[in-house]
């Protein structure tokens, strides 16, 4: 196989990048997003036509671990960390808020259960 | 009427998790090391050991794939790594293993003050079978003085173990410093609980002349339940091994192999030594944030350990301020005040007081654990709660005011009732 073409990087640049805005976590959907940006800028710049083939290729499989990843995070989608809370509350017409709405949503609070070994 | 019940459902009350800031306790696994586990847990189900059909075989591989990744990204050969079921399980087999081994000759063994858990334990239970074990006290930075070190070893001494990061500070022992030292022994072996340190530092066992390392897989992003442990095999080193049985693993550890957890912890290994650098920087970019986002609206805050340790363990300590009840103030953050063993019981950490902290500084501190998953948006949304009830409690606190007023408390004389 011969070096991609311009096109076929940017086509799988755009894949990776959609597919991992489809993980349902938040910390990992991030993670993903900012990991597929940060790696193909970092190697845009590579020349070698045999090294660009090999990231091409790791790239190629690398996008079928994310969307196969990406599903099995949606199937077993958990409640939204506090962070996503601004987004979540305009997604459900929730805005506004102030003090009370601060205390009902808390929630959650510490894990009681103590996890076993730091 | 309508011949039906309709149900309609009650609209859930919205409740949001809190972030997670303790990955030193455990982190979240990465969904590329599932990803890499879910064949052999639903089609490839065959048993390593099984040398008689294909099963066995394509299991076998894999295990021997994943060895490789773990023993690259410490430096090892693949036949030096034996999987275990974590770093306690490491720790155990090695430090019992070697001092019941060479038990005859040589009764005494070193290990610091600040330790893991079953690090100590384990000594404590050696201490009953009739070895000696010094226990190092660290500096106040918490690293291990080598002068000291240097005099401990004695003609009888069998092991040194002496972790690489600190589970509750961060500290970094001077490993390669520490393996120089201990090879101007012979026939003393050295050990490392790198449970904290294997895929966010560089660990290299001929570097820091390692004869032993334990490793955890679910500290760096692996599944929870499997470790592995560094045995050197040349030059050969030995240990009685705690579980008999079938004689895998050199006969060092019996049992059969949980192949997809080990396919796991090397897909982890594999990830960690690719994204080591990135995820450094990145914790490091974000462990600054954080500190400086505290300090610059807070005062009285000791960090405690050597400031150049590992960035993504961050442990403060809050003047005038309980710990257990910041914790309690702080419900949208998941973080401890230490170690996640002794989190439950209300005693001061002893990391924290092998370090000369006082006791209620030991008692006001809280661990930032900052992982490969962690947004700049979380830490901002932490800076904020923590500076927040921080403040509240102090306004709560009759101490606080008499420091606001000029008071040094040292000087008050309690009155006893």
């Amino acid at each position: 196989m011969s070096a991609p073409t311009r096109a076929q990087i940017l086509n799988l640049y755009t894949a990776t990048l959609r597919t991992a805005r489809t993980f349902s976590s938040y910390n990992f959907r991030n993670y993903f997003v900012r990991r597929t940006k940060e790696s193909f800028r970092k190697n845009s710049d590579e020349s070698d036509p045999a090294k660009v083939l090999e990231l091409y290729q790791d790239g190629l499989k690398e996008l079928e671990v994310l969307r196969r990843a990406a599903v099995v995070n949606r199937l077993y989608e958990g409640p939204k960390l506090v962070v996503e809370k601004e987004r979540l509350g305009r997604a459900a017409g929730l805005g506004g808020g102030g003090a009370g709405m601060e205390a009902s949503i808390g929630g959650g609070g510490q894990p009681t259960g103590s996890q076993n070994v730091a | 009427m309508l011949g039906f019940k309709l149900d309609v459902p009650k609209r859930e009350e919205i409740t949001l998790r809190p972030i997670y800031l303790d990955v030193q306790a455990t982190a979240p696994m990465d969904p590329r090391v599932l990803d890499a586990m879910l064949p052999y847990y639903t089609d490839q189900y065959g048993n390593p050991h099984s040398r008689t059909h294909a099963y066995g075989w394509e299991a076998e591989a894999a295990v021997e794939k994943a060895r490789k990744h773990v023993a690259d990204l410490i430096g090892a050969e693949d036949k030096d790594m034996i999987f275990t079921s974590g770093a306690t399980e490491s720790n155990n087999m090695i430090i019992k293993g070697v001092a019941r081994f060479h038990k005859e000759k040589k009764n005494h063994i070193i290990t610091t003050q600040t330790e893991h858990k079953c690090v100590l334990d384990s000594c404590r239970k050696l201490q009953e079978e009739g070895f000696e074990v010094t226990y190092l006290p660290v500096k106040q930075n918490g690293l291990v003085d080598l002068a000291e070190l240097a005099q401990a070893i004695r003609p009888t001494t069998s092991l040194v173990s002496i972790m690489a990061v600190n589970n509750e500070t961060g500290v970094i022992q001077p490993l390669k410093e520490i393996g120089e030292l201990v090879k101007q022994h012979r026939g003393v072996y050295f050990h490392s609980d790198c449970a904290q340190a294997v895929g966010k530092i560089p660990i290299d066992v001929n570097e820091a002349k390692l004869d032993f390392v334990s490793i955890s897989g679910h500290k760096i992003y692996g599944p929870k339940g499997v470790g592995a442990a560094y045995v050197r095999r040349r030059p050969r080193v030995r240990l009685e091994p705690i579980l008999s049985g079938g004689g895998q693993e050199r006969g060092l550890r019996s049992g059969t192999l949980p192949a997809p957890l080990i396919v796991g912890l090397g897909e982890a290994c594999r990830l960690a030594q690719r994204e080591m650098a990135a995820d450094h920087s990145r914790v490091s970019a974000l462990s600054q944030r954080l500190i400086d986002g505290i300090t610059s609206r807070v005062t009285h805050i000791v960090r405690n350990g050597d400031p150049a340790g590992y960035p993504g363990c961050v442990n403060l300590s809050f003047s005038y301020v309980e710990g257990e009840s910041l914790l309690m103030a702080l419900k949208d953050v998941a973080l401890s005040s230490g170690s996640a063993c002794t989190s439950a019981s209300l005693e001061p950490s002893y990391v924290l007081r092998a370090l000369g902290a006082a006791e209620d500084m030991a008692h006001s501190s809280l661990r930032f654990g900052i992982g490969r998953f962690t947004t700049e948006a979380e830490i901002d949304f932490v800076i904020d709660r923590i500076v927040g009830v921080v403040t509240k409690l102090r306004d709560m606190s009759p101490l606080w005011e008499m420091v606001q007023e000029g008071i040094d408390l040292e000087t008050i004389d309690w009155s006893q009732h």
